[in-house]
């Protein structure tokens, strides 16, 4: 765990309360906590639905175990509260009370029942910022429609791209890796929420911030909008690439992904493979007559490939200015000099389960601290410590609760 | 305009490509006076240089790249490889509460324009480094660019059909997501400076911002023990979980999604087959999971007899997670995308209203919105030389003329 610096964090004033299920809440208030915000997760009494989805230890399921549950709420306090019953909004709202950010990820269909409308909480907390992420928004024709990740990176238009340039068009549209979706919806709404505390510095006043998971999807799209609303094309994921060499290649011990997109990188590229003859042909002429000519670019260059071992051949050509980069396995990762002398990986103790290494700081802050300061918390682990120690409920009134199936 | 969150807040904007004007455009979405430098002297704004181009037409204003992610912003032009130009830079850098770039690393500080020399000028400033590798560790000045960030971070790894070899991800991700991160240090960095006085510098690499991205598949490793495979839409653990084959051509397709129990039993009701909801088969979750290829050819049968729409109408009313895989003009004629004001259309003195993806999310009591359309090359050189600078006209004429300002 990284040490904590002495001087306190001019983050940890701000008090956060997040009611989220799965990722994007979560990851959005973990942004938020690594940087020093105090803040508490309200979990339902069957607990947080990533609890259930690995990875596992030895891919055993374990709710106290889960590894995206870890890493997505490191520097949190846990407590659990039933929102759907009125005691257990009376819970919230003892949290909200004193709260200067809520982010939440609760459908709006389920919203008024859980006591998360964000107009009433905005009138009951005018300087509370109220942040919800959904899969399409607060308002509009599909707002209470239901979605998942996979609905996030098709609603989007991201799924119908990829994998791209697909010689399979009897294989569907295919999801990236992950969540990618819940993340976005996660950064963006970590980003739109910090401004609004900003804001509010100058004004005092909160406000009702509403994330769209498709739409961060849909604006992460390079040209992919524009192709039809500028030129009137339709794209896919099948097709061929705009340039060339663009494409992944075997090498003697693993895959590479060969790229030249300026000229000069092709030259350069040229030279490391020794000038062979072929590669003055006017078939391989520019970069979009490579991207037309790919499967013949790929076959010719594949022997060259083959010849190198991907660590030494990625070296050689970034050492020659050519972009290529590995096919990385996580193995890889973890065993990446690069990443070990930027400190990217954080060793942490979780209780139950031992040394995990998380990733960690996504930008590297001169002045603004940057730290994991406690494991992830057990279900309901600091109820009694923030409800009774903090906010006045007696501990009688917490046990019966708890046996009632509220907290 | 003086009511939205970064009303006040002035941008010197480096940035180049797409991971770095994306970050400012979020920045300009949300107030700030973002100023775009760039220059004719060599090819570094590519954006004005790859297709589309509105009608086809080439023309530096009328890309569809550049418009789109420089939303709202102001161009100067300035010519860096000249010492005046440099000159210029850090007179504006001094009215500037942030500075971006996202070069290799150690490109600014080559140019004079390194953190060190900015903070003697404006000793609480602002700045981003968005480098594909970051400022230290052996790889720092390594060529980064979007697709081969995707291969170097895992995504390439993890993403492919059932059985196949690691795929592309379609869409060159970790650039928006770098830029994302970008606007998201930048509003910590305020909120610092805000309350602490304290301005400074932020490294990051594109790299270590798509990692943070990938727990699933680094703590599988770390904690499970082995590396991800590779099923395609499927799912560890819910099912049915992927994209559906519709009617009509063959490029028509919806996803399908279920988590729950209750949405399964919806789910069979929907598709008129509510026997299917007690079939041996399917009774659970880890049943469906294990039987999904029977399961696929059941949902296949009903998706491929309908239009996409049709069957996500009869699955949502039934709320069950089901959407067509859009595409470009599925997504600009979406009628929910245009109710929200997602679509935006302003008028561009080039190519007039065209359709552009506006924000993502809604502000209550700051409405933030796309403020004007991307600037014209150079459009705004004077006006921020005369404003911010003092500047005559005839100075600016000079400085034209000597190759400064292009």
């Amino acid at each position: 765990m990284t040490v904590e610096n002495k001087a306190k964090s001019p983050f940890s004033a701000i008090k956060v309360v997040e009611c989220g299920e799965g990722i994007s809440a979560a990851f959005g208030t973990k942004m938020l906590a690594d940087l020093g915000a105090e803040v508490i997760k309200v979990e339902p009494p069957a607990g947080d639905l990533a609890r259930r989805r690995g990875p596992f230890p030895e891919d055993q399921a374990d709710p106290e175990k889960s590894g995206i549950f870890i890493y997505l709420n490191t520097n949190k306090r846990g407590v659990v509260a039933d929102l759907t019953r009125p005691e257990g909004r009376e819970l919230l709202a003892k949290l909200l009370a004193d709260a200067d950010i809520l982010i939440h990820n609760v459908p709006p269909p389920d919203r008024a029942a859980s006591g998360l409308d964000s107009a009433a909480l905005t009138a009951a907390y005018p300087k509370l910022i109220v942040t919800s992420i959904s899969m399409f928004g607060d308002t509009g024709p599909y707002a209470n429609w239901n979605g998942y990740e996979l609905t996030a990176v098709n609603a989007g238009g991201w799924a119908y791209l990829s994998p791209g340039a697909s010689p399979y068009p009897e294989q569907p549209p295919l999801k990236c890796f992950g969540s990618q979706g819940d993340f976005q919806g996660g950064v963006h709404a970590a980003m739109v929420t910090m401004a609004a505390y900003f804001n509010r510095l100058k004004t005092g006043k909160g406000q009702a911030i509403d994330v769209s998971e498709q739409e961060c999807i849909a604006a992460m799209l390079e040209m992919n909008l524009m192709h039809w609303t500028y030129a009137h094309r339709e794209t896919s994921r099948l097709g061929s690439r705009l340039l060339g060499p663009w494409f992944i290649g075997d090498c003697a011990d693993g895959k590479i992904f060969a790229l030249a997109v300026e000229e000069e990188q092709w030259k350069r590229l040229v030279e490391l493979m020794g000038n062979p003859e072929w590669a003055s042909e006017d078939l391989f002429k520019d970069r979009i007559s490579r991207g037309q000519n790919q499967d013949a670019l790929k076959a010719l260059m594949g022997e060259w490939l083959s010849q190198w071992k991907v660590q030494d051949l990625y070296r050689a050509a970034q050492k020659a200015r050519v972009p290529f980069a590995p096919v990385n396995t996580m193995a890889d990762l973890y065993a990446s000099d690069h990443l070990a002398e930027r400190d990217f990986f954080v060793p942490i103790e979780q209780p139950g389960v031992g040394s995990v290494r998380l990733p960690g700081m996504p930008s590297k802050y001169a002045r603004t601290q940057w730290s994991i300061r406690r494991p992830a918390p057990h279900l309901g682990e600091h109820s009694e410590e923030v409800f009774c120690g903090e906010y006045g409920v007696a501990r009688d009134r917490l046990s019966e609760l708890h046996k009632a199936g509220v907290a | 305009m003086t009511d939205l969150p970064l009303a006040g807040i002035r941008v010197l904007d480096f940035t180049w490509a797409w991971a770095g004007p994306f970050c400012t455009m979020q920045l300009a979405h949300l107030g700030a006076e973002v100023i775009r430098v760039e220059t004719t002297a060599r090819p570094a704004c590519v954006t004005r240089l790859i297709p589309p181009f509105a009608d086809d037409a080439p023309g530096p204003n009328r890309a569809g790249y550049f418009n789109q992610y420089n939303q709202g912003k102001k161009a100067i032009t300035l010519n860096l490889t000249k010492p005046e130009a440099i000159e210029i830079a850090l007179a504006l850098a001094k009215h500037a509460d942030i500075v971006t770039d996202n070069y290799a690393a150690g490109v600014m500080d080559k140019l004079g324009l390194g953190y060190d020399k900015l903070r003697t000028v404006k000793p609480d400033i602002i700045m981003i480094s968005m480098s594909g590798y970051g400022q230290t560790g052996p790889y720092k000045g390594f060529v980064g660019y979007g697709p081969p960030a995707s291969a170097a971070c895992g995504m390439f790894f993890g993403t492919g059909y059932e059985g196949g070899d690691p795929g592309e991800i379609g869409v060159s991700y970790p650039d928006p997501n770098a830029g994302i991160f970008g606007a998201f240090a930048i509003m910590a960095a305020l909120t610092h400076r805000a309350l602490t006085g304290e301005g400074q510098y932020i490294d990051q690499s594109q790299l270590e911002t798509a990692l943070v991205l990938m727990p699933e598949g680094l703590l599988q490793y770390d904690i499970a023990k082995h590396e991800p495979e590779r099923h395609g839409n499927h799912d560890p653990v819910m099912a049915p979980h992927d994209c559906y084959k519709a009617a009509g051509d063959d490029e028509k397709w919806v996803s399908i999604a279920v988590g729950t129990e209750d949405e399964w039993r919806s789910l069979c009701g929907a598709i008129g087959q509510p026997q299917l909801a007690d079939d041996s088969r399917f009774k659970t979750q880890a049943l469906r999971k294990q039987n999904e290829a029977a399961l696929d050819k059941i949902i296949t049968e009903w998706t491929t007899a309908r239009d996409r729409w049709e069957s996500t109408r009869i699955l949502q009313a039934a709320g069950v997670a089901a959407f067509p895989s859009m595409g470009n003009k599925d997504l600009a004629e979406d009628a929910h995308l245009a109710e929200r004001g997602y679509l935006v259309q302003l008028e561009h003195p080039e190519v007039g209203k065209r359709i552009h993806a506006g924000i993502p999310w809604t502000m209550s009591g700051t409405p933030v919105s796309v403020r004007k359309p991307a600037p014209i090359r150079g459009a705004d050189t004077e006006e921020v030389l005369k404003s911010l600078l003092g500047f005559t006209s005839d100075r600016v004429e000079q400085l034209r003329k000597s190759e400064v300002l292009i």
